[in-house]
C-alpha cells in the first residue's frame, strides 16, 4: 500500500478527511520554515510543501508573498531538498510538493524525480502542466515511484477526467473554485456538485484545496464525499502577520488547527 | 521539450503549460478560430475594421534621407506607426476583440508594457462596446504615463501590479490570474505572439498582413523583394508580422533586434538568445531568462515594450533553424536612434521601434547603395518623449 492509500485509509476510518496543510519551504527563512513545520506536523496527516517560485501564476497574493520572501531568504531548489529530508526526520505521513514547471525543468526532470524519491517525498503536482503535456514529467515519476498528482477543476470535463484518471496516482487534487489560491468566505453549491461528480468516476481519494479557511468549509466537503482537505493560505497569513514573532506564529498555526481538525 | 505529437508546437518550442482551469477555454478558442479564420464574413468584418478603423494599409516609405545621410543601402520604413492608435498592436487587438464578441464574450483582460497594447484593446474595446481592464506593472505606469490616460479616457480600467519585476511579466502573471477567475465571461486578449497554444498562432496570424502588404508595396516601388528585413523583438509581435510572409524567400535575410540595454555582460538588458535558454514561462516553452534553478530573472530595456524575459515560441524556433538572426541594440543606441529618425525624416519613432532603426542603419553604412532593408516601424514615440529625453540630457547625447 502506497503511504497515501494508508493515510487516507486511516482519516476515512476515523470518520474525517484527511488534514493536509500546506506551507512554501523557507517562508520566511529555511529555519523559521522548518519549526513552522514542527508546530503543525502532530495535527498533520499528510503535508504539502510548496517549491517557491518567481511567477506563480496559479497563485494568489498570500502565497505569492510567502514565495518572494523565502526567494528572498536565499532558498533554491537544492535547499527545498533538504529541508524535507530533515522534515522526513521526524514526520512519517505522506510528502507531496507543489512545484511550477520551469523549476522541475531545469533541475533535469529526471534528476528533479530522483532527488525527491531520495528526500522522501512522495508527491509531485505540477500546476502549470496539464495531462497534455506530462508525458516526461509522468514518466520520470514512475521511474522514481513518485506519484504524480493532478489537479482538476469545475472546468475539466468528464472526457479530460477520463485522461487524467490513466496518469494520475496517489490522490486527485481538486481546485474548489475558478481561480487562483487565497482564503475564501463560502463554498457555493457548484463546490459540491463537483466533488460528488467526480467522486461517481474514480475510486482515487479526493483531497479539496484553493480557498478552505473554515470548519465548516471542511464539514461540507466531507458531507459531499472529500477524503482529505489542503488549507494553505489561510495558515500562511497567520505566519505573514506574525513575522517578526516566529514562536508566537506557531502559537497561533496550532491554535488554528486545532479550531479545524 | 520533445513532444512532437502535441499541437501547438513549433519544433520544439511552444505548448499549453496552464493550469488545469485554462485548458477548456483554451480550446474553447482554438475551436472558435478555427472555424471563423475560415469564414469569409469574418474575413470581411476583419478587414472593413482593418480599412475603415485602423488605417489599413500602412505606408512603405522609402527614407530617403537617412538612407543618404548613412551612404549605404537603401532604408524602407514600414509604417505601423500611423495606424489608429499608433502600433502595430492594433492589428491584433483588433482581430481578437472581434473573435471574442463572436464567442459571447462581454469582457476583455489585457497586460500591457509599453501601454500601446493596451491603449489598443482599451479603443477596439470601446468601439465594440465591450469592457475593458489591462493590467500594468507600476514602473511601466511610471514610464509611459501618456499612455495610461489614454486608457483611461478610453473607458478602460487599469490596474497597476507591484508584484516582482513591476513590469510586463509580471502584469501577464495577473491577467492569467484574472482569466483564471472569470473564464465564463472574459476573454484574456494577450498583446504578443506568446503565451499557450493557439495564442502564438492567433496574434502572428493577425499581425501578418504587414509582412503581405510590404510584398506588395516593395515590388511596385522597387520592382523587386527586399534583401533585409529589421524588426525589434519584445514578444515577437511586430517581428513576426513583418517576417512571416517572406520566411519562405531564402535569400532575404531576416533579423530581430533584442533590447541589449546597458550591455549583455552586466545582466541588465532583455536578450534572450543572448543570455537565455530554454525554459517555460507565462505557458509556453521558449528561450528564458532565468538563474540556474529556473527562477525568472529581472530584465532590463528602456523600452518598456521590450522589457520582457521570454520570447514568443515561434521565435526560437527560428532562431534554431536559423532562418532568423537574432541580435541587440544598446538603450544609448536606441536612444541616438530615436534622436535621428526625429531629425532626417521628421519620424518620431516608439523606443521599441528605435531599436530596429539603430541595426538597420549600422547594417545599411556596410552595405551596397542598391540594397534595400526593410525596417518595421512598429510604433510612434509620443508616448516615450519624457523618458526619451530625461535619459538623452543624463546620457549627454
Ligand atoms: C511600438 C511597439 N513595438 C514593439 C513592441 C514589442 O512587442 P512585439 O515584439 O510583440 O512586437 C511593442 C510592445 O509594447 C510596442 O509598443
Amino acid at each position: 500500500m502506497s503511504n497515501f492509500s494508508a493515510a487516507f485509509k486511516k482519516s476515512t476510518s476515523a470518520g474525517r478527511p484527511a488534514f493536509m496543510p500546506f506551507l512554501v519551504a523557507g517562508d520566511p527563512d529555511y529555519n523559521t520554515g522548518l519549526a513552522m513545520f514542527k508546530a503543525i506536523v502532530p495535527y498533520a496527516d499528510m503535508l504539502e510543501i510548496g517549491f517557491p517560485y518567481s511567477d506563480p501564476l496559479a497563485d494568489g497574493p498570500t502565497i505569492q508573498a510567502a514565495d518572494e520572501r523565502a526567494l528572498r531568504s536565499g532558498i533554491d531548489t537544492d535547499k527545498v531538498f533538504s529541508l524535507i529530508s530533515e522534515i522526513r526526520s521526524f514526520f512519517k505521513g505522506p510528502i507531496s510538493v507543489l512545484v511550477y514547471a520551469n523549476l522541475v525543468y531545469q533541475y533535469g526532470i529526471d534528476n528533479f524525480y530522483k532527488q525527491a524519491a531520495k528526500s522522501g517525498i512522495d508527491g509531485v503536482l505540477i500546476p502549470d502542466v496539464p495531462h497534455e503535456e506530462s508525458e516526461l514529467f509522468v514518466k520520470a515519476a514512475k521511474k522514481h515511484k513518485v506519484s504524480p498528482v493532478f489537479m482538476i477543476t469545475q472546468t475539466t470535463t468528464d472526457a479530460r477526467l477520463k485522461k487524467i484518471l490513466q496518469q494520475a496516482e496517489g490522490y486527485l487534487y481538486l481546485v474548489s473554485v475558478l481561480g487562483v489560491t487565497g482564503s475564501r468566505g463560502s463554498l457555493g453549491k457548484e463546490t459540491f456538485d463537483f466533488i460528488k461528480r467526480v467522486k461517481k468516476q474514480t475510486t482515487l481519494p479526493l483531497a479539496l484545496g484553493f480557498g478552505i479557511s473554515s470548519k465548516e468549509h471542511i464539514d461540507n466537503a466531507a458531507k459531499a464525499g472529500i477524503d482529505g482537505v489542503i488549507v494553505g493560505s489561510a495558515i500562511i497569513k497567520i505566519l505573514e502577520a506574525n513575522l517578526s514573532n516566529p514562536v508566537q506564529a506557531a502559537k497561533e498555526t496550532e491554535a488554528f488547527i486545532k479550531e479545524l481538525v | 521539450m520533445k513532444n512532437k505529437e502535441r499541437k501547438g508546437y513549433f519544433g520544439d518550442f511552444g505548448g499549453q503549460y496552464v493550469p488545469e482551469t485554462l485548458m477548456s477555454p483554451l480550446e474553447e478558442l482554438e475551436k472558435a478560430y478555427l472555424k471563423l479564420s475560415k469564414d469569409t464574413r469574418f474575413k470581411k468584418e476583419v478587414s472593413y475594421w482593418l480599412t475603415n478603423f485602423v488605417g489599413r494599409p500602412t505606408p512603405l516609405y522609402y527614407a530617403k534621407q537617412l538612407t543618404a545621410k548613412t551612404g549605404g543601402a537603401k532604408i524602407y520604413l514600414k509604417r505601423e506607426d500611423l495606424t489608429h492608435t499608433g502600433a502595430h498592436k492594433i492589428n491584433n487587438a483588433l482581430g481578437q476583440a472581434l473573435l471574442a464578441k463572436h464567442m459571447g464574450k462581454k469582457r476583455l483582460i489585457a497586460e500591457t508594457g509599453a501601454g500601446q497594447h493596451g491603449v489598443a484593446t482599451a479603443t477596439v474595446a470601446a468601439a465594440l462596446g465591450m469592457e475593458c481592464i489591462v493590467y500594468m506593472g507600476s514602473v511601466d505606469i511610471e514610464r509611459q504615463q501618456p499612455n495610461v490616460q489614454r486608457m483611461k479616457l478610453l473607458g478602460a480600467q487599469v490596474v497597476p501590479v507591484n508584484a516582482g519585476s513591476k513590469t510586463l511579466k509580471d502584469a501577464i502573471n495577473e491577467a492569467i490570474r484574472d482569466w483564471v477567475t472569470n473564464i465564463k465571461s472574459s476573454h484574456y486578449l494577450i498583446g504578443s505572439v506568446l503565451g499557450p497554444h493557439p495564442y502564438p498562432t492567433i496574434v502572428r496570424d493577425f499581425q501578418k498582413i504587414i509582412g503581405e502588404e510590404a510584398r506588395k508595396q516593395i515590388k511596385q516601388q522597387e520592382g523587386r523583394l527586399p534583401d533585409y528585413l529589421v524588426a525589434c523583438v519584445g514578444g515577437g509581435s511586430n517581428s513576426i508580422g513583418l517576417f512571416y510572409d517572406f520566411l519562405k524567400e531564402k535569400k532575404i535575410k531576416i533579423i530581430g533586434v533584442e533590447a541589449g540595454g546597458i550591455s549583455i555582460k552586466s545582466g541588465k538588458h532583455a536578450a534572450r538568445f543572448a543570455g537565455g535558454r530554454p525554459g517555460i514561462l507565462h505557458g509556453t516553452f521558449s528561450y528564458v531568462l532565468q538563474d540556474k534553478y529556473g527562477q525568472i530573472t529581472e530584465t532590463h530595456s528602456i523600452s518598456a515594450g521590450l522589457d520582457y524575459p521570454s520570447i514568443g515560441p515561434e521565435h526560437a524556433d527560428l532562431y534554431r533553424s536559423k532562418l532568423v538572426e537574432y541580435t541587440h541594440v544598446t538603450d544609448e543606441e536606441a536612444l541616438k536612434a530615436f534622436m535621428l529618425l526625429a531629425r532626417t525624416e521628421g519620424i518620431i519613432p516608439a523606443l521599441e521601434s528605435s531599436h530596429a532603426v539603430a541595426h538597420a542603419v549600422k547594417m545599411a553604412k556596410k552595405l551596397p547603395k542598391n540594397e534595400i532593408i526593410i525596417v518595421n516601424l512598429s510604433g510612434r514615440g509620443d508616448k516615450d518623449l519624457a523618458q526619451a529625453i530625461y535619459h538623452i540630457e543624463k546620457m549627454k547625447l
